[in-house]
């Protein structure tokens, strides 16, 4: 389902999905790689986003990642997902802390 | 090697059958690596092999068929656990288990490591007859009437990859019971069976159109005393008419549940009727012979114990308190003379309900053999059984427990907390369920405390799908989403016992502190207001919701 795209001020766009292979959360990098690491990820205003979405959809097979989508963040000093769930996905379960995603 | 203690035991046309489906499966993921599927087309075949794509990774949901697992069973699952997951396993509220980190490449390898051991993720996903469920103390409690094990097993192998039942228009929960006493949740079910016995043989009363989720409806009977020999022809038939007539153009109204409201339960019970004329009874009848060869595929325990058993016991309660205080809530009377049930609680203060490391999945696996002939039995509300402990050997289980923190005396008490993964895990949670479980169970986590509450159960789903059976809870949480922050619904009143009934919700969503304050006022206000011997239902019952409210919202 793609999500919508209304973004508040301060807010960007950026691209996650799931590595096809193990399942692990990724985000694009402005190169077009799919790292763990939400700080890697590149933001993308609305409009821009949608190119970058196509784009990353297209090659998803190439590229070895599965379900993706775009994600509100807040682009401050850190890029922060708006919500509750993306920041899970971003950091790791918040019931097991050893999990967390490294920084 | 000899037939298992509590479950059926495999024969090679099972094991032939798994080898083959893991080859296909196998194939499968060889195809979506390489790009030959397309993850449309691989979804629904990932799923019919228990394999979902969660928050953060695969996980993979394994079938305990009603439950019961054996210690080499559980073994393998800590071994899984172990080499394949992060060290954990989660029990569901379905009585299965589930690895929440499992890589797509791996899957293939752990289904062959479980076919190994008679195991598989079949009927745990997709809108097949899911693992039928049953009694946790089947076979075991003194207030049975009918063990349901063997006609759980009939069930399985009916439902598993019935070819007219793969695509029905949604899941479909079966739960099978042979107690007076519901520990199955039968009216909560699609179909739901408890059976007692006849003039002539086993009969089974049956329920149809019973479900939690969004529409949480209590199921209604259909059938009072079906014969055994009628068994499967009548389930056969009432899927039919679902099969038929349920709705497939809106997921929200999909289940029988639905179908059974809009027509009506004696419109249902006539359409069954009507199929049941035009089907051949002689290839449905459930013949005396097939039941006992599959019941002889059972072990049967040898239930031997010293005459002092019970002395010994009473004895070491009277010795030991602490000991005495976990008796008290984990334990249930056994149908044989000189032994007792034990109830081994998965949430210990402040954890994860349902969760087991791989140490201690194997340690139970070590106390099964010791204590409960190799058998373990995994409930809906997320703890372990060990059905047959000799009352003399209670006390070195309890001993043995304790040293991997599995001694936690609140079975049907606050702190017995059935939550489900929530948001942590959950793909399509509104809320985390687990974090507020966890304070919960730590704020109560004083046995003596406990005690003195009394029976009082908490239910929290993360969304309105309900797999934490909130709907059925005592005390009833429900995640919600308020502009991007956790709310949760507090519900009052629900049970799945044989007095069903759906809980009610109090008033508005609380943030997760204030639910928690929210829910020891509540408590509080019981305590305060009980009469001697009620429990926190009963109160509920004799003053109503109103008292409760007030205190739950007065400092908010
Ligand atoms: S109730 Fe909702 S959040 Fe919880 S496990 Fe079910 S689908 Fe996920």
């Amino acid at each position: 389902m793609k999500r919508p795209t209304r973004l508040s001020a301060g807010e960007k766009l950026v691209l996650t999905a799931n590595r096809l292979l193990d399942g692990q959360i990724v985000w694009r990098d402005a190169f077009g790689q799919w790292l763990p690491q939400i700080r890697h990820a590149e933001t993308y205003d609305a409009e821009s986003a949608e190119l970058a979405l196509e784009n990353a959809k297209h090659n998803a097979q190439r590229d070895g990642v599965v379900g993706v989508y775009e994600v509100a963040v807040q682009d401050g000093s850190a890029i922060e997902p708006v919500s509750v769930r993306e920041r899970i996905r971003a950091h790791g379960p918040t019931v097991h802390p050893q999990f967390a995603t490294e920084a | 090697m000899n037939a298992p203690v509590g479950h059926y035991q495999y024969d090679q046309i099972d094991r032939n059958f798994l080898q083959s489906r893991i080859e296909e499966f196998e194939s499968q993921v060889q195809r979506r690596i390489d790009g030959t599927l397309t993850e449309d087309e691989f979804k629904p075949l990932r799923l019919m092999n228990g394999l979902y794509l969660q928050l953060h990774a695969y996980m993979l949901r394994i079938a305990i068929p009603y439950g019961i697992l054996d210690s080499r069973q559980m073994r393998k699952l800590s071994d899984i656990a172990h080499r394949y997951d992060r060290d954990y396993g989660h029990f569901t509220t379905r009585q299965n288990i589930q690895f929440n980190w499992i890589r797509l490449e791996d899957t293939p390898a752990i289904l062959r490591e479980l076919a190994d051991v008679d195991m598989h993720a079949i009927q745990t996903s997709g809108n097949c007859i899911r693992n039928v469920t049953s009694d946790e103390f089947a076979g075991a409690a003194a207030d049975e009437l009918v063990d349901p094990r063997v006609h759980a097993e009939i069930l399985r192998q009916w439902s598993t990859l019935h070819p007219e039942f793969t695509f029905l228009p949604r899941k479909f929960k079966i739960a099978i019971s042979g107690s007076p006493n519901d520990r199955v949740a039968a009216r909560f079910h699609d179909i739901g069976i408890l059976a007692r016995p006849g003039v002539d043989g086993t009969v089974f009363r049956i329920f149809v159109g019973g479900g939690m989720g969004r529409t949480p409806i209590i199921g209604q009977e259909i059938f009072d005393a079906v014969p055994e020999d009628r068994l499967l022809a009548t389930l056969e038939a009432i899927v039919r008419v679902y099969n038929a007539h349920g709705r497939r153009d809106n997921i929200y109204k999909a289940r029988i549940k639905i179908l059974v409201q809009a027509i009506g339960i004696e419109a249902y019970r006539e359409a069954v009727e009507a199929e049941l004329a035009l089907m051949n009874p002689d290839h449905y009848r459930l013949t005396p012979e097939t039941v006992a060869a599959i019941r002889a595929r059972f072990a049967v325990p040898e239930l031997v114990a010293p005459d002092n058993a019970s002395e010994v016991l009473a004895q070491q309660r009277i010795a030991d308190r602490e000991f005495d205080l976990w008796v008290r809530s984990n334990t249930h009377e056994h149908r044989a003379s000189g032994h007792i049930i034990a109830v081994v609680s998965m949430k210990p203060a402040g954890g994860i309900p349902g969760d087991a490391t791989s140490v201690q999945m194997k340690r139970l696996a070590d106390l099964a053999d010791v204590h409960s002939f190799g058998e373990l039995r995994i409930t809906h509300l997320q703890n372990v059984v060990l059905g047959h402990v000799r009352q003399d050997r209670l006390h070195d289980l309890w001993l043995s427990l304790r040293e991997v923190g599995l001694a936690s005396a609140n079975v049907g008490l606050i702190g017995d907390i059935v939550a489900c993964p929530g948001l942590d895990y959950c793909a399509l949670a509104n809320s985390r369920s687990i974090p507020i479980a966890q304070k919960l169970g730590a704020r109560f986590g004083n046995a003596d405390l406990q005690a003195e509450i009394g029976a009082l159960s908490i239910n929290i789903s993360g969304c309105i799908n309900a797999c934490g059976h909130h709907h059925a809870g005592n005390i009833g949480l429900l995640g919600v989403d308020k502009r991007g922050e956790e709310f949760f619904q507090i519900t009052l009143g629900g049970r799945a016992d044989q007095g069903a009934a759906i809980g009610s919700i109090l008033g508005p969503a609380l943030p997760e502190d204030d639910t928690v304050d929210a829910i020891a006022r509540i408590v509080d206000c019981y305590l305060g207001k009980r009469t001697a011997g009620e429990t926190f239902l009963d109160t509920l019952s004799r003053l109503g919701d109103v008292p409760f409210k007030d205190a739950a919202y007065e400092a908010v």
